[in-house]
């Protein structure tokens, strides 16, 4: 990932090299980004961020704290913040979320739905800022302009904070993903019963439903399950074969969704395949020693 | 003897505990112990073996592992109330309070009380690090039992191979997991994933069938703590407080099973898991140096570490999901006629049972209430189905669609979509987690292949009788269960599209099935008799690489294929004319059974149990060939030496109408024509496997109607001289005709796999191909690893050939009387017959010549010490030792090797009478060394104490000695061994009331199984001769019962060399 210098589409380039694979939710960061005016400040952001000046990003329950390292000795501290949406406005994109069992489900499966606005518009708010003047920012530094370049370097990484965990909005926002996905299951929950009762009422059957308790277990009957084993080998187990090209377990969950470190452009890559080596090596072993079984 | 056990210890964190999960390896064993209860601990385990003796029983068995410690865990077992005895010794007060229940733990195969009770004990044993411990288990035999090893460890050797299976396809992903409280580190870990349908599965079945012992232990602190590195023994208190008498109820679930498997991918990805951390950022050098460390502790601040959890888990969620009881399932429809959108309707289904399953509208209906899919609850059922479909959704784009309401049950797919699902989304999303249903003509099994449909029946004329012959057919090509012409094939095929309707039913069809229809429409092909039992013998055989789905046989063809696949058996056939005896059922079952696959040209193997009657249903077979008029040229039967005799004596009785004559001594024929001469109007020759193979030419020059191998096992192996021999004689040269072949054997010959190829190609040897082809098709994976699929068509193959019954069969128990008695007839060596002859000789004139008052104790003397000869000379020689010979220098003794070992692989118990106590010390000492194994034995001299402890022990220790010896005056009488089948009378007594007795021993009230009692008789000796007087009931015999052994004095010359003189037989 290189910045073309002088060329104004640079951070374009950026998109096209690297983040063309990011989910949609990471474009529409960096295009809020791109949206930006003034070009050349933004390339002295990329330049501190690449070279490692941000120290640290932690997300302090609705805020971002940041740490970059700048001309000072001492780091600035970078706080970024969105507009919380209050718990009455919850409640109504909640209640617009359970309307469709996609979004559910979308979420549920980690992914963020691309029409997810549609359900923060019952509550009249945005889930994403709709322009970077509604990024709330602070630096400790002396520069007076806001977006500073130390702010804005922490924005070109917070777009890879977001494929990490979409999550994280929802966090800025006032919810985050185990609270969300509580919530929307109690609301899920609420709605269902309702119809089931409704339902109920309307077929008037009134069996209430009881709780069958546990049965006890077989070996309580019979004990000789203690020990009692007369299976044979799975048939697909007999002779152990390596996997296909491509289809072992790192090979589908792909890239490791986590940050880069600017400093270090490879790691991932390398971690990879330090991995990926690894298994074949241990898979190797394995055959071999599954062929030695019971000899 | 001992039997090894595993059970799991989880991981106890404790300030001086490393936390890691490690395999307790311990053996229990039979001894006398008083009860025990639980008093401040657990009490001690009492059939244990203590530490030192499970080292070294370990290494004599090669077993131990390696990188073990010492280690005392609490395992919860059922155990048996039991009441203390009262203390005799009055004085002694107990110093602690007794425990307010006492009993002792059970052993594996004991005989399970009315009630049982779970009681925690303490159990000494070798802890075994996860690491060792996946070697250790990879080692294990994957299938069989072994009499040391409990079953419970083929269950652990199972689960090692599912890990080892997971490590070769690479299923498995890095994970971060978070502390979990105090004391409780990050950690590094490498977790399976079970997200393959194949896997799932295999969790259910092992969690379905886990051994509880495997899991049954409780953290538990040894009773050791260590302040300022030494080792001190914690107090009573401490004790108290750190282990509470506390039992784990039985559990399972697949939850356990997965952490258990967890700790086993997770140990052996991380050995030699050290590369370097060159270019990796602080972070992952972390992680990576966690994963490759022992103990995968990773020293971290608790907000980076919750970044890499929370990064490795959506790493992880992405494939695999977690281990819920139910599972999202999408069930494809087939449109309406006359329509052409298809319908995908969502449901739960049961991970355990898949067959078990609710549509959606339930799961939202139940609202936040649990829901029951037959005996499975289902927590939360609405989010389980959300879940699963949005997974579903990232494998399958297409179900967003059919989201969009609050709560969605069924969507329509285009024609495009549903092609795109059968084909490759279904197997997709089955990996996924989500379960997923296809209309039968298109669930991707064998009936969806384009195949045939067949209908045959024998030609008008044709008895069924020969397997190359053809029949009378007709065929159909057929798809998903309808059947269709080539040219609507062709018609449908040019349609373009992939999923088609035939008939009402839609169908998928291949590229290459077109082509393969037309090779086999043109090819014109015809059906034997032999393809049509191979078609409708085993699932899945193909005829010219089309599979056969249906096959609807004529009703005479169908009778045949019945009976040769044993759906039907056989006509039974009554004993033959000329046959002087009687046949139980089921050996007229036999005989119409051997009849049958005579009539083929099929060779047979009566493996029948022990004492059922293969000798008689052979030799009805012969007489019943006789009377029909088939017998026309002689039949050779091989047998071990030592029952060529009993073979003669047998056909002597029932079958006096054939003419039998030994191939045997020094005096037999030596070339063609003198044997050729000796063979005029033979039926059957008798010879040894010794003789089979030093005289094979010979053998091989005359025209035999058939060759029968007795005692199969003894041409187990292919390479041996004699298993050459008798395959030659098997398959004679293009001069003579055909022979029939029939093997008789009491051992389970199915079940070995590595005798059964030798087996059949003497027998029939298309039947399991070339020795190669056979070692690596079958042989490896079945012994190997126990491949059950193997096993099964192996079995199909060779099962028409083999009819094996055994006495506990239900339609043979019902046949067979309470107690079966079988007369053992053997020879004796040429040392026996020597020193026989010699002392009959000498005694009988010194008998002669003493005065009247002496020749009572003299003739005594003579008939001991016969007996003692048909025994063995060294007995009779008084020798102490057994030596190399042993063996050999008896016939008796041979033999009744060999019928030991049928009792010993039958898992069956014998009592072993014999009047001498030297002959039992003698026996017991070869018998130890040749099973190697205890063998009691119980004479005048055993003390009381010891006599209980020998009894009990039989009876009561699951493991216990199989074999038992009693001496007939000591073990007559007062013991109850009901445990034991078989009874064995090795030398006879004068008096049958007494042998009857000793009988009564193992045949009592309380005997559920057939008792079979083997006497032995030395034929032509003075045994065979008690024998018969005993038989026939004879005037001599009642004196005999009537007055002992007093008449022996009185009698007279003549009578007393008839009674003792060597019979020429």
């Amino acid at each position: 990932m290189t910045l073309n210098n002088g060329n104004t589409n640079g951070i374009t380039a950026i998109g096209d090299d690297g983040l063309g694979q990011q989910p949609w939710w990471v474009e529409q960061w960096m295009e809020l980004i791109n949206g930006y005016r003034f070009k050349k400040r933004l390339e002295r952001a990329w330049g501190y961020a690449r070279e490692g000046h941000v120290t640290s990003i932690r997300f302090e329950g609705r805020r971002v704290h940041a740490r970059v390292q700048g001309t000072d000795e001492a780091p600035y501290k970078v706080k970024l913040w969105l507009d919380v949406l209050n718990d009455e406005d919850w409640g109504y994109v909640l209640e617009a979320l359970t309307q469709k069992a996609r979004w559910s489900a979308q979420l549920l499966a980690g992914i963020m739905p691309s029409d997810i606005e549609r359900a923060f518009a019952a509550s009249g708010k945005r889930l994403f800022p709709f322009k970077l003047q509604e990024v709330r920012s602070e630096c400790s530094c002396p520069d007076k302009a806001n977006p500073c370049k130390h702010i804005s370097a922490v924005y070109f990484l917070m777009g890879d904070r977001f494929s990490e965990d979409p999550f994280v909005l929802f966090q800025l926002r006032g919810r985050n993903r185990t609270r969300l996905l509580e919530d929307l299951a109690e609301h899920r929950r609420k709605a269902l019963a309702e119809r089931a009762a409704a339902a109920k009422d309307e077929k008037k059957a009134s069996t209430p439903h009881e709780a069958t308790p546990m049965p006890p277990h077989a070996a309580v009957q019979d004990p000789a399950l203690w020990w009692r084993y007369n299976r044979s080998l799975d048939g697909d187990l007999v002779v152990i074969t390596p996997t296909m090209e491509g289809d072992t377990g790192l090979d589908a969950a792909g890239e490791l969704p986590l940050a880069e470190d600017p400093r270090f452009v490879e790691a991932r890559s390398t971690f990879l395949n330090n991995l990926k080596a690894h298994g074949q090596a241990s898979a190797q072993k394995a055959m071999l020693q599954a062929m030695a079984a019971g000899s | 003897m001992s039997l090894l056990h595993a059970t799991w210890l989880p991981a106890i964190r404790t300030s001086s505990s490393s936390g890691q999960p490690a395999l307790l390896v311990w053996a229990d064993t039979w001894r006398v112990a008083t009860p025990e209860g639980p008093g401040l601990t657990p009490a001690l385990h009492p059939f244990t073996l203590s530490h030192d003796d499970l080292r070294a029983w370990l290494s004599e068995r090669d077993l131990l592992p390696g990188g073990c410690i010492d280690a005392t865990a609490c395992l919860t077992l059922p155990s048996r109330t039991v009441k203390p005895r009262k203390s005799r010794n009055k004085k002694e007060e107990p110093a602690v309070e007794p425990p307010g229940w006492t009993g002792l733990p059970m052993q594996a195969g004991e005989p399970i009380p009315k009630q049982t009770e779970w009681w925690p004990w303490q159990v000494q044993g070798l802890a075994v690090e996860a690491s060792a411990a996946t070697e250790w288990l990879s080692r294990l035999p994957l299938s069989g039992t072994n009499p040391d090893l409990a079953d419970e460890l083929r269950w652990w050797s199972h689960l090692q191979r599912w890990a080892l299976s997971l490590v070769a396809r690479g299923r498995w992903i890095p994970q971060m997991e978070l502390s979990k409280g105090e004391g409780y580190p990050h950690r590094a870990r490498w977790v399976p994933l079970l997200n393959r349908e194949e896997d799932r599965r295999r969790l259910e079945d092992l969690a379905a069938s886990l051994p509880l012992v495997a899991t049954c232990a409780l953290p538990w602190r040894e009773p050791l703590g260590r302040r300022s590195n030494r080792t001190t023994r914690l107090r009573p208190e401490a004790m108290r407080a750190a282990n509470p008498v506390a039992s784990c109820r039985p559990r399972s679930g697949r939850l356990r099973v997965a952490t258990l498997l967890e700790d086993l991918v997770d140990a052996q990805l991380r050995m030699d898991f050290e590369p370097s951390t060159d270019g990796l950022d602080p972070l992952l050098t972390l992680w990576q140096e966690a994963l490759g460390s022992d103990t995968g502790v990773i020293e971290i601040g608790d907000e980076e570490a919750e970044r890499l959890a929370t990064a490795s888990h959506h790493w992880r969620e992405g494939i695999a999901g977690g281990f819920a009881a139910a599972r999202t399932c999408l069930e494809l429809h087939t449109p309406p006629d006359g329509e052409d959108l298809w319908e995908l309707r969502f449901g739960l289904q049961a991970e355990a049972d898949p067959s078990l399953k609710l549509p959606a509208a339930a799961a939202w209906a139940s609202g936040a209430e649990m829901l029951q899919l037959g005996e499975i609850q289902v927590d939360q059922p609405g989010e389980v189905l959300l879940e699963g479909l949005g997974r579903a959704l990232t494998v399958f784009p297409p179900i967003e669609r059919g989201l969009e309401s609050a709560t969605p049950d069924t969507m329509q797919l285009t024609p495009a979509e549903a092609f795109v699902l059968v084909r490759t989304a279904a197997r997709q999303l089955r990996d996924a987690g989500v379960g997923v249903e296809l209309p039968p003509s298109l669930s991707g099994g064998l009936a969806s292949r384009l195949g045939l449909s067949i209908k045959a029946e024998l030609p008008e004329r044709s008895r069924g009788f020969t397997l190359g012959e053809c029949l009378e057919w007709e065929w159909d090509l057929m798809i998903g269960g309808v059947t269709l012409t080539l040219r609507e094939l062709e018609r449908l095929s040019g349609k373009r599209s992939p999923l088609v309707r035939h008939k009402g039913a839609w169908i998928e069809l291949r590229p290459n099935d077109l082509k393969n229809a037309e090779r086999f429409c043109g090819a014109k092909p015809e059906l034997s008799l032999d393809d049509a039992l191979r078609l409708t013998g085993t699932e899945g055989e193909l005829l010219m690489r089309m599979p056969v789905h249906r096959f609807d046989a004529g009703p005479r063809l169908q009778s045949v294929l019945e009976q040769y696949h044993q759906q039907k058996a056989p006509d039974p056939l009554p004993a033959p004319e000329g046959f002087s005896g009687q046949l139980r059922p089921y050996q007229e079952r036999g005989l119409g059974w051997l009849a049958f696959l005579h009539r083929f040209d099929q060779g047979a193997c009566l493996a029948d149990d022990m004492g059922l009657g293969k000798t008689i249903q052979l030799l009805a077979f012969l007489q019943h060939l006789k009377a029909e008029q088939e017998l026309k040229r002689p039949v050779l039967l091989v047998a071990p030496t030592s029952v060529l005799t009993n073979w003669r004596r047998e056909a002597e009785s029932f079958t006096p109408e054939l003419a039998v004559i030994e191939h045997y001594g020094p005096r037999r024929p030596s070339t063609p024509v003198e044997l050729k001469k000796a063979l005029k109007d033979v039926d059957l020759v008798l010879t040894s496997y010794g003789l089979l193979q030093r005289d094979s030419e010979l053998l091989e020059t005359q025209d035999w109607q058939g060759v029968v191998i007795d005692e199969a096992q003894a041409i187990k192996n292919p390479g041996a001289k004699q298993s050459q021999a008798a395959r030659d004689l098997a398959r004679p040269g293009r001069s003579k005709s055909n022979r029939f072949r029939i093997a008789l054997t009491g051992t389970p010959v199915e079940n070995r796999v590595s005798e059964l190829w030798a087996l059949m190609d003497f027998l029939n040897p298309k039947v399991l191909g070339e020795e190669d082809f056979f070692r690596q098709r079958y042989r490896m994976p079945i012994e190997r690893y126990g491949d059950m699929s193997s096993l099964r068509d192996l079995k199909g193959r060779v099962g028409p050939f083999i009819l094996r019954r055994l006495k506990t069969d239900k339609t043979i128990i019902s046949d067979l009387p309470e107690k079966v008695e079988l007369s053992e007839w053997v020879g004796l060596s040429k040392e026996q017959k020597s020193l026989y002859s010699k002392t009959v000789e000498d005694t009988l004139d010194a008998i002669a010549r003493a005065p009247r008052g002496q020749r009572h104790g003299q003739v005594l003397a003579l008939l001991t010490r016969l007996k003692q000869i048909c025994n063995h000379p060294a007995l009779a020689l008084s020798e102490g030792a057994v030596d190399d010979g042993f063996l050999g220098r008896s016939a008796k003794l041979q033999r009744l090797e060999e019928i030991l070992d049928e009792v010993i692989e039958a898992g069956d118990r014998a009592l072993l009478f014999t009047q001498f106590a030297e002959w039992g010390h003698l026996l017991q000492a070869w018998m130890q060394q040749r099973w190697k194994s205890e063998v009691p034995f119980l004479h005048g001299g055993t003390r009381k104490s010891e006599r209980q402890a020998m009894v009990d022990r039989f009876q009561e220790d699951p493991r216990g000695p199989q074999l038992f010896l009693l001496s007939l005056k000591a073990g007559g009488v007062g013991l109850n061994l009901t445990r034991a089948s078989h009874v064995f009378h090795i030398d006879r007594w004068w008096n049958p009331a007494v042998e009857n007795q000793a009988t009564d021993r193992a045949y009592r009230i309380g005997q559920t199984n057939r008792v079979m009692v083997h006497k032995f008789i030395t034929s032509g000796s003075v045994e065979e001769k008690i024998d018969r007087m005993i038989r026939e009931k004879s005037r001599l015999a009642e004196d005999v019962i009537g007055s002992g052994e007093d008449w022996l004095g009185s009698l007279g010359g003549d009578q007393l060399r008839n009674l003792v003189a060597l019979e020429d037989t």
